[in-house]
C-alpha cells in the first residue's frame, strides 16, 4: 500500500474513532437535560446553558480528533 | 419580515448557483495550521512560515491589534461620559457585562469579583477574535508569496489541487483575482487570532498561572497540600500528583480546545466551499457561529470554575485554611 492511501486510511480512522466516544457523550448530556427538563420545566433556562457547556465539552474532543486528521490527511505530521 | 428574509436567501442561492456554473469556485485548498508572516519588520522572508531575519508580522497579529483597536473605540466610546443611569450606548455596554456576571454569579457567588475581570476579558476578547475569523475576507485576501520548492516538504503547508476542468472554465478562472499563480501560495492579511495557538496557548497559561495565584492568595501554602499530600496515607499522594499532572495538563486541554475549534471550523468551512460551493457552507457557517460564542464561554467558564475550586480548601479539615 502506498504511502499517501496509509495516510487517509490513518486520517479516516483518526476522526472516525474520534467520533465514537463524543457522539456517545453527546447522547448522555443531551438525555439527561432533556430528562432533567420534562421533570422541572422551570430550571430550563440554566439547564440548557449547562448543557450547551458540557455539550461544548464533549465536543472539543470530537474537535482534537478533526485537528489531527487533518494534520495527517494534509501530510503536515 | 419573513418573506424578506426567503427573497434575499433564494437571490442570494440563484446568484451562487450560477456563480457556480460559470465556474467562480475555489479549485486550490490551502491550509495552513501556523500562522504566516505578512511580513517581517526588518528582515527577509525564509519559507512561507519562517521570517529569515526580523520581527515576523503575522497575519494573525494584525488581526489581534484590529480586534484591540475596536476594543478600545468601543469602551472609550461607550464609557466617555458615564452617567449613573446608564443610556444609549452605556447601557448596552453594561447589559453586555451585567448578563456575564450574573451567569459568573451562578458559578461562584463569593469570589465573583476577584475572578470577574479575567474571565470577562478573556470572553469578551475571544467572542470577538472568534467572529474575525467567519468575516468574508479574512482568510482569503492575501499576498501571493512564492512557494520554496525544498522548503514546501518540510514546511507544515498542504496544498491539494483540484483535478483541473476538461473544459476551459477553470484555465479562464485561474486569473481571476482571488487566484494565485501556479508556484505562489496566498498568504491572508488577515486571520482570527484565536486560530493562532500561539495566542490561546498565552491565554491557557495565563489562566492557570491566575488560577495558581487565587489559590495561594485564599489558602496561603496550605494550597500546595493539594498537589504534595504525604499524611494521609499512599493513596492520597498518588491523587496528590495527580491533581499536580492535571493542572498542566489544564494549560495544554485550553489552548487546543480553543485552537481546534476555531481552526477546525475555519477548515471545515474552506473544505465545504470546497466540495460543493455556496450552498453547502451555509449551515456550517450558522454553526461556526455557534461554536464562536460557545467556546468564548466555555474558555472563561472553566476559568472561573477552576478558579473557585482552587480557592476551596481541600478536603475541608486541613486545620486553619479551611474556610467552613
Amino acid at each position: 500500500m502506498s504511502d499517501e492511501g496509509l495516510r487517509l486510511i490513518a486520517a479516516a480512522l483518526a476522526v472516525g474513532l474520534g467520533a465514537i466516544g463524543p457522539g456517545v457523550g453527546i447522547g448522555v448530556i443531551f438525555s439527561g437535560a432533556l430528562q432533567a427538563m420534562g421533570r422541572n420545566p422551570e430550571a430550563e433556562g440554566t439547564l440548557r446553558t449547562y448543557m450547551f457547556l458540557g455539550f461544548a465539552l464533549v465536543e472539543a474532543l470530537f474537535i482534537f480528533a478533526l485537528v489531527i486528521s487533518l494534520l495527517i490527511a494534509f501530510g503536515i505530521v | 419580515m419573513r418573506n424578506r428574509i426567503l427573497t434575499v436567501t433564494g437571490i442570494l442561492l440563484v446568484l451562487g448557483i450560477v456563480l457556480y456554473i460559470i465556474g467562480v469556485r475555489s479549485t486550490k485548498l490551502h491550509i495552513s495550521v501556523a500562522a504566516e508572516p505578512v511580513f517581517c519588520l526588518g528582515g527577509v522572508r525564509a519559507t512561507l512560515e519562517t521570517c529569515a531575519s526580523g520581527f515576523p508580522i503575522t497575519n494573525s497579529l494584525i488581526t489581534t491589534v484590529i480586534v484591540l483597536i475596536i476594543f478600545f473605540i468601543v469602551i472609550l466610546a461607550g464609557t466617555r461620559n458615564m452617567q449613573l443611569i446608564p443610556r444609549g450606548f452605556q447601557n448596552t455596554l453594561e447589559v453586555l457585562v451585567e448578563a456575564f456576571y450574573n451567569f459568573a454569579q451562578g458559578v461562584d457567588r463569593k469570589n465573583v469579583a476577584k475572578f470577574f475581570p479575567f474571565c470577562a476579558s478573556a470572553f469578551f476578547f475571544m467572542l470577538v477574535s472568534n467572529i474575525t475569523g467567519l468575516i468574508p475576507g479574512v482568510g482569503s485576501i492575501g499576498l501571493c508569496v512564492p512557494t520554496a520548492k525544498e522548503a514546501a516538504i518540510v514546511a507544515p503547508i498542504a496544498d491539494v489541487t483540484m483535478a483541473e476542468e476538461p473544459d476551459g472554465t477553470a484555465d479562464f478562472f485561474a486569473s481571476w483575482p482571488l487566484a494565485c499563480e501556479k508556484g505562489t501560495t496566498l498568504v491572508p492579511i488577515l486571520r482570527a487570532p484565536t486560530a493562532d495557538l500561539n495566542m490561546t496557548l498565552a491565554w491557557a497559561l495565563a489562566s492557570v498561572a491566575l488560577i495558581q495565584f487565587f489559590g495561594f492568595q485564599a489558602l496561603g501554602v496550605g494550597y500546595l497540600t493539594k498537589f504534595f499530600n504525604f499524611r494521609e496515607g499512599f493513596m492520597m499522594a498518588l491523587v496528590g500528583i495527580l491533581e499536580l499532572i492535571s493542572e498542566f495538563v489544564r494549560i495544554i486541554a485550553f489552548a487546543f480546545r480553543l485552537f481546534g475549534n476555531i481552526f477546525a471550523g475555519e477548515v471545515i468551512l474552506v473544505v465545504m466551499a470546497f466540495l460543493f460551493p455556496y450552498l453547502l457552507p451555509a449551515p456550517f457557517y450558522a454553526f461556526e457561529l455557534f461554536v464562536a460564542f460557545i467556546q468564548a464561554l466555555i474558555f472563561a467558564v472553566l476559568s472561573l470554575v477552576f478558579m473557585s475550586l482552587a480557592t476551596e480548601a481541600h478536603g475541608g479539615h486541613h486545620g486553619e485554611t479551611s474556610a467552613h
